[in-house]
């Protein structure tokens, strides 16, 4: 539900409220000053019927429209009072609540009682009179506030529609254009627009610095790494070092590399995150894990591991190849490097999945963790523990659903496709 | 062979400069874009080796007007920045090859042996050591003049020793060299024995010298004689 819709529904049921207890309010208003007006009526009339006494001194009880004159025999004090009853209506020929004056009047030494009632008008007819133009009045008003909405979400809201489109148009990448918000003279749109070009310059220059530092990052890192090796190297080749030296330099050799392969991983999960690797094009999955496969033949029969394969071909992807590269690589190389000697590895493609299953010891830790950076079932092996954060930061970007699960010393791993 | 190095990193220059010297390469050394032109309108040279980020100007720029002027130069771009792009943008412009940084010395001294072999030698294209000899178009080996059967990698293998000759290589660096970044290093050390067991084996087979010597269980060297 909208906005104004929301606004109107509220207005609507508020307004109702009003409505019902002004209603109220107006009837006893109304009854008050009726009721008023009737005691003066009934007062001018009991002074015309003082006067008609005085005129006739009646001696037997009188009845006329709407009052009675009773004579007394003994002369009782003088009072007034006003009571409400019901009396048949003339007209209506049915009970109506009548005002009455019930008083006792002294008239040259001889006490009346006059009873005298009348009815203005009735409140039944003061209530559906009210009621009626209440109704009426609220329907104009309903009509008045859902036209006042449609001006509002059409007209006065056109900007802040405008400004939803301009955002959703914002890409975080693009550093050239800027976005650019349509002019409005709302003030609250105004600052609305005003704060959303300012976050959105801010998040692109931090996008950018970002971005910028993981460059960097890695270009300063391999710079060093690169000098640090090329020392080593030529140092090694001199003649003059016994074998404990060597073995030294060997041994910086090896953590040196492992840092370089550190800074190499952590750029490239940057750059995933940054969505640097855009270049999505329609791949043969099928003949990519085939060509990858190849690749590792070497290491798998090496390693005396039994590789089978059951690839549907013409499997199509689409994604950046670089990514795809990377995905098969890494999946590969887990189920080579996490095996037994003579172990097994069975690959399966399908269009729904590419499964990896490989044989292996049981996995220590938490499973949920795998994926996670710098997770590794075994803490003091010389692998990084990224390759499958890498996997996942992949299957995350092209929303691939990646499972794993372990039985009987059988590993799993599953790509869904196609989502 | 001579090269012309453009390499901001003064202290990576200086090694692969002392390295391309002990094979008795003349190795030139530009530390910026405008140093690196003035010595290409001075000199000929075979080879550049072009780092791409460089403190004046860019590499890819210096790349093209190489291409314009000296099509027959050969080029090896090596690079830190942006790995990947680069190295498309780079082959595009007519590189020859690209290494990314950090490398192995004895990893860009193969790739630049091979790139200026392939565009300025004529002729013959091999390599030989005495008896044994690497035909580089035909990716075939002969002992005494006798083919042997080698799979690719012991191919590539022999190789990389063949080019880096008199040098210590480890077994890291060999195993990068086959594997590129496929591999990883924990575990491939105990592959590199096995391929190079399996070379020594064809090769003594075919009659010829076991030219490799292990060095103290950290790499392998190729023995003069």
């Amino acid at each position: 539900m909208n906005l104004v819709i929301r606004v109107t529904l509220l207005f609507a049921l508020a307004s109702l409220i009003v409505f019902l207890i002004g209603g109220v309010i107006s009837f006893r208003v109304m009854m008050r000053e009726v009721n008023d007006e009737q005691r003066h009526f009934l007062n001018e009339r009991m002074d015309r019927v003082t006067r008609m006494i005085e005129r006739r001194k009646p001696t037997d009880t009188l009845r006329m429209n709407k009052l009675v004159v009773v004579p007394l025999e003994n002369l009782t004090e003088e009072r007034k009072s006003f009571r409400d009853t019901l009396v048949i209506h003339a007209q209506l020929e049915r009970l109506e609540p009548h005002l009455k004056l019930d008083a006792i009047k002294n008239v040259e030494g001889r006490s009346y009682q006059v009873v005298m009632y009348d009815v203005i008008i009735e409140p039944d007819d003061i209530r559906d009179g009210l009621e009626e133009s209440l109704v009426k009045i609220y329907l104009i008003l309903l009509g008045a506030v859902v036209v006042v909405g449609f001006i509002v979400s059409t007209y006065m809201l056109r900007p802040f529609n405008q400004t939803l489109q301009a955002i959703k148009k914002f890409s975080i990448k693009d550093q050239d254009s800027k976005i650019s918000f349509p002019k409005t003279g709302i003030a609250e749109f105004k600052r609305l627009n005003f704060f959303l070009e300012e976050m959105t310059e801010k998040v692109k220059s931090d996008y950018q610095s970002l971005k910028e530092f993981s460059e960097n990052a890695s270009h300063e890192l391999q710079t060093p790494i690169a000098i640090i090796q090329g020392k080593l190297e030529v140092m090694m080749d001199s003649n003059k070092l016994d074998e404990e030296q060597i073995n030294q330099i060997s041994s910086a050799q090896h953590t040196l590399n492992r840092l370089k392969n550190l800074s190499t991983s952590l750029s490239i999960l940057t750059r995933i995150e940054n969505k640097e690797f855009d270049k999505v094009s329609a791949l043969d999955f099928s003949s990519e894990v085939e060509k990858m496969l190849n690749e590792f033949k070497e290491l798998i029969e090496l390693k005396s591991i039994t590789l089978t394969t059951e690839i549907e071909p013409g499997v199509s992807v689409e994604m950046d190849d670089v990514l795809c590269e990377l995905l098969l690589t890494n999946l590969i190389n887990n189920a080579i490097r996490h095996n037994w000697e003579d172990g097994t590895i069975h690959i399966s493609l399908t269009k729904e999945a590419l499964e990896v299953v490989n044989s292996g010891p049981d996995l220590e830790g938490d499973p949920n963790e795998l994926f996670q950076r710098f997770k590794k079932s075994n803490q003091s092996s010389s692998s990084l523990g990224l390759g499958l954060a890498i996997v996942q930061k992949i299957c995350d970007l092209y929303s691939c659903r990646l499972e794993y699960s372990q039985a009987n010393k059988q590993h799993r791993m599953k790509v869904g496709l196609n989502p | 062979m001579k090269l012309l190095l453009v390499e901001d990193q003064v202290e990576l220059a200086k090694s692969i400069q002392n390295y391309f010297m002990k094979e008795g390469d003349v190795c030139e050394y530009a530390n910026s874009f405008g140093a690196a032109s003035e010595k290409l309108h001075g000199y000929q040279y075979d080879v550049l080796v072009l780092d791409i980020m460089l403190p004046d100007g860019n590499g890819l720029e210096l790349l093209e007007v190489v291409k314009q002027n000296w099509p027959q130069m050969g080029v090896v771009i090596i690079s830190a920045k942006n790995a990947l792009d680069d190295k498309l943008k780079g082959l595009d412009l007519g590189a020859d090859d690209y290494l990314p940084k950090p490398f192995h010395l004895a990893e860009l001294n193969a790739r630049t042996k091979a790139v200026f072999r392939r565009r300025l030698q004529k002729g013959e294209n091999s390599l030989s050591l005495n008896e044994i000899k690497i035909d580089l178009d035909s990716h075939e080996v002969f002992v005494h003049d006798q083919l042997l059967d080698l799979t690719r990698k012991e191919f590539e293998l022999l190789h990389y020793f063949f080019v880096n000759q008199r040098r210590l290589l480890t077994k890291q660096a060999i195993a990068e060299h086959l594997w590129g970044d496929y591999m990883d290093t924990a575990d491939s050390f105990d592959f590199v024995y096995q391929h190079i067991k399996n070379l020594r084996k064809k090769i003594i087979k075919a009659g010829g010298n076991d030219y490799l010597d292990t060095v103290y269980g950290v790499g392998y060297k190729v023995k003069s004689s």
